[in-house]
Protein backbone atom coordinates (compact mmCIF):
# COMPACT_ATOMS: atom_id res chain seq x y z
CA UNK A 1 0.00 0.00 0.00
CA UNK A 2 1.40 3.67 -0.85
CA UNK A 3 1.47 5.69 2.25
CA UNK A 4 0.05 8.95 1.39
CA UNK A 5 -1.44 11.51 3.88
CA UNK A 6 1.25 13.08 6.33
CA UNK A 7 -0.26 10.39 9.45
CA UNK A 8 0.06 7.55 7.56
CA UNK A 9 3.68 8.54 6.85
CA UNK A 10 4.21 9.20 10.56
CA UNK A 11 2.67 6.26 11.50
CA UNK A 12 4.29 4.16 8.87
CA UNK A 13 6.47 1.63 10.49
CA UNK A 14 9.62 2.71 7.86
CA UNK A 15 9.68 5.63 9.51
CA UNK A 16 9.54 4.91 13.46
CA UNK A 17 13.41 5.58 13.98
CA UNK A 18 13.18 8.90 12.64
CA UNK A 19 9.96 10.53 12.62
CA UNK A 20 11.42 14.29 13.06
CA UNK A 21 11.47 15.25 9.47
CA UNK A 22 8.02 14.22 9.35
CA UNK A 23 6.86 16.62 12.53
CA UNK A 24 8.85 19.29 10.48
CA UNK A 25 6.72 19.21 7.74
CA UNK A 26 3.82 18.89 9.69
CA UNK A 27 4.78 22.02 11.59
CA UNK A 28 5.42 24.00 8.45
CA UNK A 29 1.54 22.64 6.76
CA UNK A 30 -0.41 23.83 9.90
CA UNK A 31 -3.40 22.57 11.36
CA UNK A 32 -4.02 19.77 8.62
CA UNK A 33 -7.21 17.64 7.78
CA UNK A 34 -6.35 14.18 6.73
CA UNK A 35 -8.12 11.98 4.47
CA UNK A 36 -10.48 9.86 7.13
CA UNK A 37 -11.48 13.90 8.47
CA UNK A 38 -8.89 13.99 11.56
CA UNK A 39 -7.05 16.48 12.34
CA UNK A 40 -3.10 16.52 13.14
CA UNK A 41 -1.51 19.12 15.28
CA UNK A 42 2.33 20.08 15.77
CA UNK A 43 2.86 23.43 16.75
CA UNK A 44 4.00 23.75 20.63
CA UNK A 45 1.49 27.04 21.39
CA UNK A 46 -1.24 25.29 19.60
CA UNK A 47 -1.09 21.82 21.83
CA UNK A 48 -0.16 23.57 24.49
CA UNK A 49 -3.58 25.86 23.99
CA UNK A 50 -5.64 22.82 23.77
CA UNK A 51 -4.46 20.96 26.53
CA UNK A 52 -6.13 23.47 28.41
CA UNK A 53 -9.27 24.06 26.59
CA UNK A 54 -12.35 23.24 28.41
CA UNK A 55 -13.41 22.20 25.65
CA UNK A 56 -11.73 19.60 24.17
CA UNK A 57 -12.75 15.86 25.66
CA UNK A 58 -10.82 12.70 26.05
CA UNK A 59 -13.88 10.87 25.90
CA UNK A 60 -13.98 8.86 23.06
CA UNK A 61 -17.69 9.04 23.23
CA UNK A 62 -17.15 12.23 22.12
CA UNK A 63 -16.52 11.72 18.54
CA UNK A 64 -19.04 12.10 16.20
CA UNK A 65 -17.84 8.95 14.29
CA UNK A 66 -16.00 6.61 16.87
CA UNK A 67 -14.34 3.90 14.86
CA UNK A 68 -15.55 -0.03 15.25
CA UNK A 69 -12.09 -0.42 17.84
CA UNK A 70 -13.31 2.52 20.16
CA UNK A 71 -16.97 1.23 20.24
CA UNK A 72 -15.73 -2.33 21.65
CA UNK A 73 -12.96 -0.49 23.80
CA UNK A 74 -16.34 1.50 25.13
CA UNK A 75 -18.12 -1.48 26.38
CA UNK A 76 -15.52 -1.43 28.60
CA UNK A 77 -15.84 1.12 31.51
CA UNK A 78 -12.94 3.68 30.45
CA UNK A 79 -10.22 4.74 32.73
CA UNK A 80 -10.10 8.19 33.92
CA UNK A 81 -7.37 8.99 31.25
CA UNK A 82 -10.10 8.27 28.94
CA UNK A 83 -12.94 10.38 30.62
CA UNK A 84 -13.69 14.29 31.16
CA UNK A 85 -14.34 16.20 34.69
CA UNK A 86 -16.17 16.25 37.01
CA UNK A 87 -16.00 12.07 36.57
CA UNK A 88 -11.84 12.09 35.40
CA UNK A 89 -11.11 14.59 38.48
CA UNK A 90 -13.03 12.43 40.79
CA UNK A 91 -11.33 9.48 39.97
CA UNK A 92 -7.87 10.52 39.66
CA UNK A 93 -8.34 12.33 43.11
CA UNK A 94 -9.20 8.37 44.63
CA UNK A 95 -6.32 7.60 43.12
CA UNK A 96 -4.11 9.93 44.37
CA UNK A 97 -4.74 9.40 47.58
CA UNK A 98 -2.63 6.38 48.48
CA UNK A 99 0.52 7.39 45.88
CA UNK A 100 1.19 11.40 46.32
CA UNK A 101 0.68 14.68 48.42
CA UNK A 102 -1.11 15.70 49.90
CA UNK A 103 -2.50 12.67 51.66
CA UNK A 104 0.71 10.39 50.87
CA UNK A 105 3.48 12.88 50.64
CA UNK A 106 6.50 10.11 51.08
CA UNK A 107 5.51 7.11 48.92
CA UNK A 108 7.41 8.34 45.65
CA UNK A 109 10.47 9.41 47.97
CA UNK A 110 10.25 6.23 50.22
CA UNK A 111 10.94 3.96 47.22
CA UNK A 112 14.38 6.03 46.81
CA UNK A 113 16.19 3.12 48.25
CA UNK A 114 14.40 0.46 46.37
CA UNK A 115 15.02 1.61 43.26
CA UNK A 116 18.88 2.05 43.53
CA UNK A 117 18.56 -1.40 45.05
CA UNK A 118 16.97 -2.77 41.98
CA UNK A 119 19.06 -1.10 39.28
CA UNK A 120 22.65 -1.91 40.64
CA UNK A 121 20.79 -6.08 41.19
CA UNK A 122 20.48 -5.66 37.67
CA UNK A 123 23.59 -4.01 36.89
CA UNK A 124 25.75 -7.10 38.82
CA UNK A 125 23.83 -9.36 36.68
CA UNK A 126 25.70 -8.35 33.37
CA UNK A 127 28.92 -6.95 34.69
CA UNK A 128 31.10 -9.23 33.18
CA UNK A 129 29.14 -9.22 29.82
CA UNK A 130 30.21 -7.97 26.62
CA UNK A 131 26.99 -7.71 24.88
CA UNK A 132 24.21 -6.49 26.65
CA UNK A 133 20.18 -5.89 25.15
CA UNK A 134 19.45 -2.74 27.45
CA UNK A 135 15.67 -3.31 26.87
CA UNK A 136 15.30 -6.84 28.03
CA UNK A 137 18.21 -6.85 30.62
CA UNK A 138 17.42 -3.62 32.42
CA UNK A 139 15.18 -0.87 30.99
CA UNK A 140 11.92 -3.52 31.19
CA UNK A 141 12.75 -5.37 34.39
CA UNK A 142 13.35 -1.78 36.06
CA UNK A 143 10.11 -0.20 36.23
CA UNK A 144 7.94 -3.00 36.02
CA UNK A 145 8.99 -4.77 39.28
CA UNK A 146 9.17 -1.32 40.98
CA UNK A 147 5.41 -0.36 39.97
CA UNK A 148 3.87 -4.33 40.74
CA UNK A 149 5.80 -3.17 44.19
CA UNK A 150 3.65 -0.22 44.46
CA UNK A 151 0.47 -1.59 43.69
CA UNK A 152 1.21 -4.67 45.20
CA UNK A 153 1.36 -7.46 42.64
CA UNK A 154 3.14 -10.78 42.88
CA UNK A 155 6.63 -10.68 41.11
CA UNK A 156 6.12 -14.11 40.03
CA UNK A 157 3.34 -13.18 37.67
CA UNK A 158 5.41 -10.58 35.67
CA UNK A 159 5.64 -12.61 32.54
CA UNK A 160 1.56 -12.70 32.88
CA UNK A 161 1.50 -8.45 32.77
CA UNK A 162 4.19 -8.56 30.33
CA UNK A 163 2.46 -10.79 27.30
CA UNK A 164 -1.06 -8.93 28.36
CA UNK A 165 0.91 -5.38 28.10
CA UNK A 166 2.58 -6.25 24.92
CA UNK A 167 -0.79 -7.14 23.38
CA UNK A 168 -2.98 -4.71 24.58
CA UNK A 169 0.54 -1.80 23.30
CA UNK A 170 0.22 -3.46 19.73
CA UNK A 171 -3.24 -2.66 19.46
CA UNK A 172 -2.62 1.07 19.46
CA UNK A 173 -0.93 0.39 15.97
CA UNK A 174 -2.62 2.65 13.63
CA UNK A 175 -0.92 0.74 10.42
CA UNK A 176 -3.94 -1.27 8.36
CA UNK A 177 -3.35 -4.22 7.67
CA UNK A 178 -4.59 -7.94 7.60
CA UNK A 179 -4.04 -8.46 11.02
CA UNK A 180 -5.30 -5.17 12.28
CA UNK A 181 -9.02 -6.60 13.49
CA UNK A 182 -7.11 -9.68 15.41
CA UNK A 183 -4.85 -7.34 17.18
CA UNK A 184 -7.23 -5.17 18.11
CA UNK A 185 -9.21 -8.03 19.77
CA UNK A 186 -6.39 -9.61 21.32
CA UNK A 187 -5.81 -6.05 22.83
CA UNK A 188 -8.98 -6.52 24.46
CA UNK A 189 -8.79 -9.46 25.59
CA UNK A 190 -5.61 -9.00 27.48
CA UNK A 191 -6.83 -5.96 28.83
CA UNK A 192 -9.99 -8.00 30.45
CA UNK A 193 -7.48 -10.49 31.69
CA UNK A 194 -5.67 -8.04 33.54
CA UNK A 195 -8.47 -5.94 34.84
CA UNK A 196 -9.89 -9.24 36.37
CA UNK A 197 -6.54 -9.86 37.63
CA UNK A 198 -6.47 -6.54 39.35
CA UNK A 199 -9.51 -7.00 40.37
CA UNK A 200 -9.08 -10.46 42.20
CA UNK A 201 -6.17 -9.34 43.50
CA UNK A 202 -7.62 -6.18 45.21
CA UNK A 203 -10.58 -8.26 46.40
CA UNK A 204 -8.16 -10.47 48.37
CA UNK A 205 -7.00 -7.70 50.47
CA UNK A 206 -10.35 -6.32 51.41
CA UNK A 207 -10.68 -6.31 54.88
CA UNK A 208 -6.56 -7.59 55.21
CA UNK A 209 -4.84 -4.18 54.79
CA UNK A 210 -1.32 -4.27 53.58
CA UNK A 211 1.45 -1.21 52.51
CA UNK A 212 0.38 -1.53 48.81
CA UNK A 213 -1.63 0.92 46.59
CA UNK A 214 -4.04 -2.04 46.00
CA UNK A 215 -4.82 -2.32 48.99
CA UNK A 216 -5.34 1.25 50.47
CA UNK A 217 -7.51 1.62 47.37
CA UNK A 218 -9.97 -1.31 48.58
CA UNK A 219 -9.75 -0.44 52.32
CA UNK A 220 -8.93 3.59 52.79
CA UNK A 221 -11.50 5.64 51.74
CA UNK A 222 -11.17 9.70 51.61
CA UNK A 223 -13.89 12.41 50.98
CA UNK A 224 -14.23 11.28 47.71
CA UNK A 225 -15.51 7.60 48.90
CA UNK A 226 -14.17 4.42 47.45
CA UNK A 227 -13.91 3.01 43.77
CA UNK A 228 -16.76 1.07 42.78
CA UNK A 229 -15.61 -2.57 41.71
CA UNK A 230 -15.33 -1.53 37.95
CA UNK A 231 -13.60 1.23 38.70
CA UNK A 232 -11.40 -0.02 40.60
CA UNK A 233 -10.12 -2.93 37.57
CA UNK A 234 -10.06 0.10 34.88
CA UNK A 235 -7.91 2.11 37.67
CA UNK A 236 -5.44 -0.83 38.44
CA UNK A 237 -4.89 -1.51 35.05
CA UNK A 238 -4.35 1.72 34.01
CA UNK A 239 -1.86 2.21 36.49
CA UNK A 240 -0.51 -0.92 35.58
CA UNK A 241 0.91 -0.45 32.12
CA UNK A 242 1.16 3.37 32.02
CA UNK A 243 2.98 2.66 35.56
CA UNK A 244 5.73 0.97 33.48
CA UNK A 245 5.43 0.90 29.71
CA UNK A 246 6.53 4.05 29.03
CA UNK A 247 9.13 4.84 31.52
CA UNK A 248 10.72 1.15 29.94
CA UNK A 249 11.01 3.69 26.91
CA UNK A 250 12.64 6.29 28.55
CA UNK A 251 15.33 4.50 30.35
CA UNK A 252 15.83 3.15 26.71
CA UNK A 253 16.14 6.45 24.82
CA UNK A 254 18.26 7.78 27.67
CA UNK A 255 20.67 4.90 26.75
CA UNK A 256 20.86 5.15 23.14
CA UNK A 257 21.02 9.52 23.11
CA UNK A 258 23.86 9.32 25.60
CA UNK A 259 25.58 6.57 23.33
CA UNK A 260 24.90 9.02 20.10
CA UNK A 261 25.77 11.58 22.11
CA UNK A 262 29.53 11.00 23.92
CA UNK A 263 30.08 14.38 24.89
CA UNK A 264 26.93 14.83 26.86
CA UNK A 265 27.72 11.63 27.92
CA UNK A 266 31.13 12.42 29.44
CA UNK A 267 29.49 15.63 30.84
CA UNK A 268 27.11 14.09 32.63
CA UNK A 269 28.85 11.01 34.08
CA UNK A 270 31.83 13.89 35.22
CA UNK A 271 28.90 15.63 36.74
CA UNK A 272 25.87 13.00 38.10
CA UNK A 273 23.92 16.14 39.53
CA UNK A 274 23.19 17.67 35.33
CA UNK A 275 20.67 13.88 35.42
CA UNK A 276 17.55 15.49 36.96
CA UNK A 277 17.73 18.19 33.92
CA UNK A 278 19.11 15.56 31.14
CA UNK A 279 16.11 13.34 32.38
CA UNK A 280 14.00 16.42 31.14
CA UNK A 281 15.76 16.89 28.22
CA UNK A 282 15.17 13.49 27.57
CA UNK A 283 11.61 13.70 27.86
CA UNK A 284 11.58 16.60 25.03
CA UNK A 285 14.22 15.18 22.52
CA UNK A 286 12.90 11.70 22.49
CA UNK A 287 9.65 11.57 24.48
CA UNK A 288 8.11 7.78 24.86
CA UNK A 289 4.22 9.01 24.32
CA UNK A 290 4.61 11.05 20.84
CA UNK A 291 1.00 11.81 20.05
CA UNK A 292 -2.49 11.57 22.45
CA UNK A 293 -4.65 10.32 19.70
CA UNK A 294 -7.65 10.52 21.61
CA UNK A 295 -8.85 14.18 22.20
CA UNK A 296 -12.43 15.53 20.47
CA UNK A 297 -13.68 18.90 20.03
CA UNK A 298 -17.06 19.39 21.89
CA UNK A 299 -17.85 22.55 19.97
CA UNK A 300 -16.39 23.93 16.44
CA UNK A 301 -12.86 25.31 17.40
CA UNK A 302 -10.59 27.35 15.70
CA UNK A 303 -7.18 26.22 15.62
CA UNK A 304 -4.32 28.54 14.03
CA UNK A 305 -6.80 29.74 11.24
CA UNK A 306 -8.78 26.32 10.53
CA UNK A 307 -11.83 25.89 11.57
CA UNK A 308 -11.84 21.79 13.96
CA UNK A 309 -15.48 20.68 13.66
CA UNK A 310 -17.08 19.42 16.96
CA UNK A 311 -16.34 15.70 17.06
CA UNK A 312 -13.84 15.33 14.91
CA UNK A 313 -10.53 13.36 16.04
CA UNK A 314 -8.08 15.45 17.11
CA UNK A 315 -4.19 14.15 17.15
CA UNK A 316 -1.87 16.79 19.35
CA UNK A 317 1.73 15.36 18.49
CA UNK A 318 3.55 16.37 21.45
CA UNK A 319 7.13 14.74 20.20
CA UNK A 320 6.32 17.29 17.12
CA UNK A 321 5.62 20.48 19.76
CA UNK A 322 8.60 19.49 21.63
CA UNK A 323 10.86 20.35 18.50
CA UNK A 324 9.36 23.23 18.01
CA UNK A 325 11.59 26.50 16.92
CA UNK A 326 9.04 28.78 17.72
CA UNK A 327 9.29 27.33 21.76
CA UNK A 328 12.78 26.13 21.49
CA UNK A 329 16.20 27.33 20.95
CA UNK A 330 17.89 25.00 18.94
CA UNK A 331 15.23 22.15 19.27
CA UNK A 332 17.07 19.39 17.51
CA UNK A 333 20.26 19.59 19.65
CA UNK A 334 20.06 17.49 22.81
CA UNK A 335 21.30 19.46 25.10
CA UNK A 336 21.17 18.07 28.73
CA UNK A 337 21.70 21.43 30.07
CA UNK A 338 18.68 23.59 28.88
CA UNK A 339 17.54 25.78 30.82
CA UNK A 340 13.91 26.77 29.60
CA UNK A 341 11.97 23.35 29.25
CA UNK A 342 8.69 22.81 29.80
CA UNK A 343 8.28 20.40 27.38
CA UNK A 344 4.73 18.24 26.28
CA UNK A 345 6.91 15.07 27.42
CA UNK A 346 4.27 14.12 30.54
CA UNK A 347 1.43 16.05 28.33
CA UNK A 348 0.14 19.17 30.17
CA UNK A 349 -3.49 20.41 31.89
CA UNK A 350 -6.16 18.12 33.78
CA UNK A 351 -4.51 14.61 32.55
CA UNK A 352 -0.71 15.87 32.59
CA UNK A 353 1.06 12.51 33.59
CA UNK A 354 0.18 10.72 37.39
CA UNK A 355 2.84 8.86 37.97
CA UNK A 356 5.54 11.77 36.47
CA UNK A 357 7.22 11.79 39.71
CA UNK A 358 8.03 8.33 40.31
CA UNK A 359 9.00 8.14 36.41
CA UNK A 360 11.61 10.90 36.97
CA UNK A 361 13.49 9.27 39.99
CA UNK A 362 13.16 5.56 38.22
CA UNK A 363 14.78 6.92 35.45
CA UNK A 364 17.23 9.49 37.49
CA UNK A 365 18.87 6.58 39.03
CA UNK A 366 18.43 3.97 36.36
CA UNK A 367 20.36 6.21 34.20
CA UNK A 368 22.95 7.39 36.86
CA UNK A 369 23.75 3.71 38.00
CA UNK A 370 24.38 2.72 34.13
CA UNK A 371 26.24 5.48 33.35
CA UNK A 372 29.52 4.93 34.57
CA UNK A 373 29.34 1.60 33.31
CA UNK A 374 28.68 2.61 29.71
CA UNK A 375 31.98 3.88 28.74
CA UNK A 376 33.29 1.27 27.44
CA UNK A 377 30.34 0.31 25.18
CA UNK A 378 28.77 1.19 21.89
CA UNK A 379 25.55 0.55 19.93
CA UNK A 380 24.88 -2.64 17.66
CA UNK A 381 22.52 -1.61 15.72
CA UNK A 382 21.98 2.01 15.14
CA UNK A 383 19.38 2.82 14.72
CA UNK A 384 17.65 -0.17 16.69
CA UNK A 385 14.94 -1.97 15.58
CA UNK A 386 11.37 -0.51 17.18
CA UNK A 387 8.36 -1.60 18.66
CA UNK A 388 5.34 -1.31 16.07
CA UNK A 389 3.30 1.47 18.07
CA UNK A 390 3.68 5.39 16.72
CA UNK A 391 2.00 6.43 20.05
CA UNK A 392 3.99 4.88 22.60
CA UNK A 393 7.39 5.16 20.42
CA UNK A 394 10.73 2.91 21.84
CA UNK A 395 13.71 0.39 20.47
CA UNK A 396 11.79 -3.58 21.27
CA UNK A 397 15.60 -3.99 21.59
CA UNK A 398 18.94 -1.92 22.06
CA UNK A 399 22.04 -4.05 21.74
CA UNK A 400 25.11 -2.86 23.26
CA UNK A 401 29.11 -4.30 23.04
CA UNK A 402 31.68 -3.57 24.37
CA UNK A 403 34.93 -2.27 22.58
CA UNK B 1 21.33 25.89 50.29
CA UNK B 2 18.56 28.10 50.04
CA UNK B 3 15.57 27.70 48.02
CA UNK B 4 12.97 30.70 46.58
CA UNK B 5 10.30 29.88 44.99
CA UNK B 6 8.58 32.23 42.51
CA UNK B 7 4.42 31.80 43.89
CA UNK B 8 3.30 34.07 40.96
CA UNK B 9 4.82 31.30 38.63
CA UNK B 10 4.30 28.42 40.74
CA UNK B 11 1.25 26.65 39.14
CA UNK B 12 0.54 23.74 42.06
CA UNK B 13 1.98 21.22 40.32
CA UNK B 14 3.17 19.66 43.21
CA UNK B 15 6.38 18.12 41.49
CA UNK B 16 8.37 19.30 43.93
CA UNK B 17 6.08 18.30 47.01
CA UNK B 18 6.64 14.25 45.63
CA UNK B 19 10.62 14.93 45.29
CA UNK B 20 11.27 16.52 48.05
CA UNK B 21 8.36 16.24 50.73
CA UNK B 22 10.20 17.14 54.00
CA UNK B 23 11.30 20.62 51.86
CA UNK B 24 7.83 21.34 49.98
CA UNK B 25 4.53 20.68 51.12
CA UNK B 26 1.09 20.95 49.43
CA UNK B 27 -1.52 22.62 52.03
CA UNK B 28 -5.09 21.89 50.63
CA UNK B 29 -5.72 22.17 47.62
CA UNK B 30 -2.89 24.34 45.78
CA UNK B 31 -1.01 26.54 48.78
CA UNK B 32 2.69 25.58 48.75
CA UNK B 33 4.91 25.45 51.65
CA UNK B 34 8.72 25.63 51.89
CA UNK B 35 11.40 25.21 53.89
CA UNK B 36 13.80 27.99 52.43
CA UNK B 37 16.88 26.80 54.27
CA UNK B 38 17.54 23.81 53.03
CA UNK B 39 18.92 20.76 55.31
CA UNK B 40 22.15 19.42 53.89
CA UNK B 41 19.96 15.72 53.55
CA UNK B 42 17.96 17.19 51.22
CA UNK B 43 19.80 19.10 48.83
CA UNK B 44 19.75 16.28 46.03
CA UNK B 45 16.06 16.14 46.56
CA UNK B 46 15.75 19.42 46.33
CA UNK B 47 17.56 19.47 42.71
CA UNK B 48 15.46 16.68 41.87
CA UNK B 49 12.70 18.98 42.51
CA UNK B 50 14.14 22.05 40.87
CA UNK B 51 14.44 20.46 37.55
CA UNK B 52 10.88 18.76 37.44
CA UNK B 53 8.86 21.86 38.35
CA UNK B 54 7.50 22.64 35.32
CA UNK B 55 7.51 26.16 35.46
CA UNK B 56 11.22 26.59 36.93
CA UNK B 57 9.48 28.43 39.67
CA UNK B 58 12.24 27.37 42.40
CA UNK B 59 14.93 28.75 42.58
CA UNK B 60 17.72 27.22 44.16
CA UNK B 61 21.42 28.76 45.37
CA UNK B 62 24.00 29.05 47.96
CA UNK B 63 22.60 32.28 49.37
CA UNK B 64 18.99 32.81 47.39
CA UNK B 65 17.03 35.82 47.74
CA UNK B 66 14.65 37.44 45.30
CA UNK B 67 16.61 38.43 41.89
CA UNK B 68 18.75 35.50 42.51
CA UNK B 69 19.26 32.90 39.39
C1 LIG C 1 8.58 8.16 31.39
C2 LIG C 1 7.46 7.66 31.79
C3 LIG C 1 6.11 8.24 31.48
C4 LIG C 1 5.70 9.03 30.44
C5 LIG C 1 6.53 9.57 29.29
C6 LIG C 1 4.29 9.30 30.65
C7 LIG C 1 3.53 10.11 29.82
C8 LIG C 1 2.23 10.44 30.04
C9 LIG C 1 1.46 11.36 29.23
C10 LIG C 1 1.96 12.11 28.00
C11 LIG C 1 0.21 11.43 29.76
C12 LIG C 1 -0.95 12.31 29.26
C13 LIG C 1 -2.04 11.52 28.59
C14 LIG C 1 -3.15 12.40 28.08
O1 LIG C 1 -3.10 13.62 28.23
O2 LIG C 1 -4.11 11.84 27.50
C15 LIG C 1 0.18 10.54 30.90
C16 LIG C 1 -0.92 10.31 31.69
C17 LIG C 1 -0.93 9.38 32.71
N1 LIG C 1 0.14 8.70 33.23
FE1 LIG C 1 2.03 8.76 32.57
N2 LIG C 1 3.87 8.66 31.78
C18 LIG C 1 4.96 8.01 32.33
C19 LIG C 1 4.98 7.27 33.49
C20 LIG C 1 3.90 7.02 34.28
C21 LIG C 1 3.91 6.28 35.52
C22 LIG C 1 5.16 5.73 36.21
C23 LIG C 1 2.61 6.20 35.95
C24 LIG C 1 2.00 5.56 37.18
C25 LIG C 1 2.57 5.38 38.30
C26 LIG C 1 1.79 6.91 34.98
C27 LIG C 1 0.42 7.05 35.05
C28 LIG C 1 -0.32 7.88 34.24
C29 LIG C 1 -1.75 8.05 34.38
C30 LIG C 1 -2.64 7.36 35.39
C31 LIG C 1 -2.14 8.99 33.41
C32 LIG C 1 -3.55 9.54 33.18
C33 LIG C 1 -3.68 10.85 33.88
C34 LIG C 1 -5.03 11.49 33.70
O3 LIG C 1 -5.77 11.15 32.77
O4 LIG C 1 -5.36 12.36 34.52
N3 LIG C 1 2.60 7.40 34.00
N4 LIG C 1 1.43 9.96 31.07
S1 LIG D 1 6.68 21.98 41.13
FE1 LIG D 1 6.83 24.14 40.68
S2 LIG D 1 4.79 24.74 40.04
FE2 LIG D 1 4.64 22.81 41.09
S3 LIG D 1 4.11 23.26 43.20
FE3 LIG D 1 6.33 23.01 43.05
S4 LIG D 1 7.08 25.06 42.67
FE4 LIG D 1 4.91 25.13 42.23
Amino acid sequence: MQPDTLFQRITDYANRADPYPLYAELRENGVTRQDDGSYLVGTYHEIAALLHDPRISSDYRSRTHPDEAMIRRNERPPSFIGLDDPEHDRLRRIAMRPFGPPHSPGRIDELHGDITRIAEELIDAFRGADRIDIVDEFAYPLPVTVICRLLGVPHEDVPRIRAWTNAIIDSFDFTPGADQEKRQQAGLDARDAMARYLGELAGGRRGHPSEDMLSALVNDAGPEGRLTDVELMATATLLLIAGHETTVNLITNGVLTLLRHPDAHKRLRDEPGLMPRAVEELLRYEPPVHMLPQRTPLADIEVAGVTVPKGAPLILMLASGNRDPLRFDDPDRFDPEREDNQHFGFGSGIHNCFGAPLARLETQIALGALLPYLDDFHLLDDPPPYRRSPLLRGPRHLLIARG
Amino acid sequence: MQIVVDLNRCQGYAQCAFLAPQVFELHGEEALMFTPAVPDDQRERVHRAAAACPVQAIVVGERAGPGVR
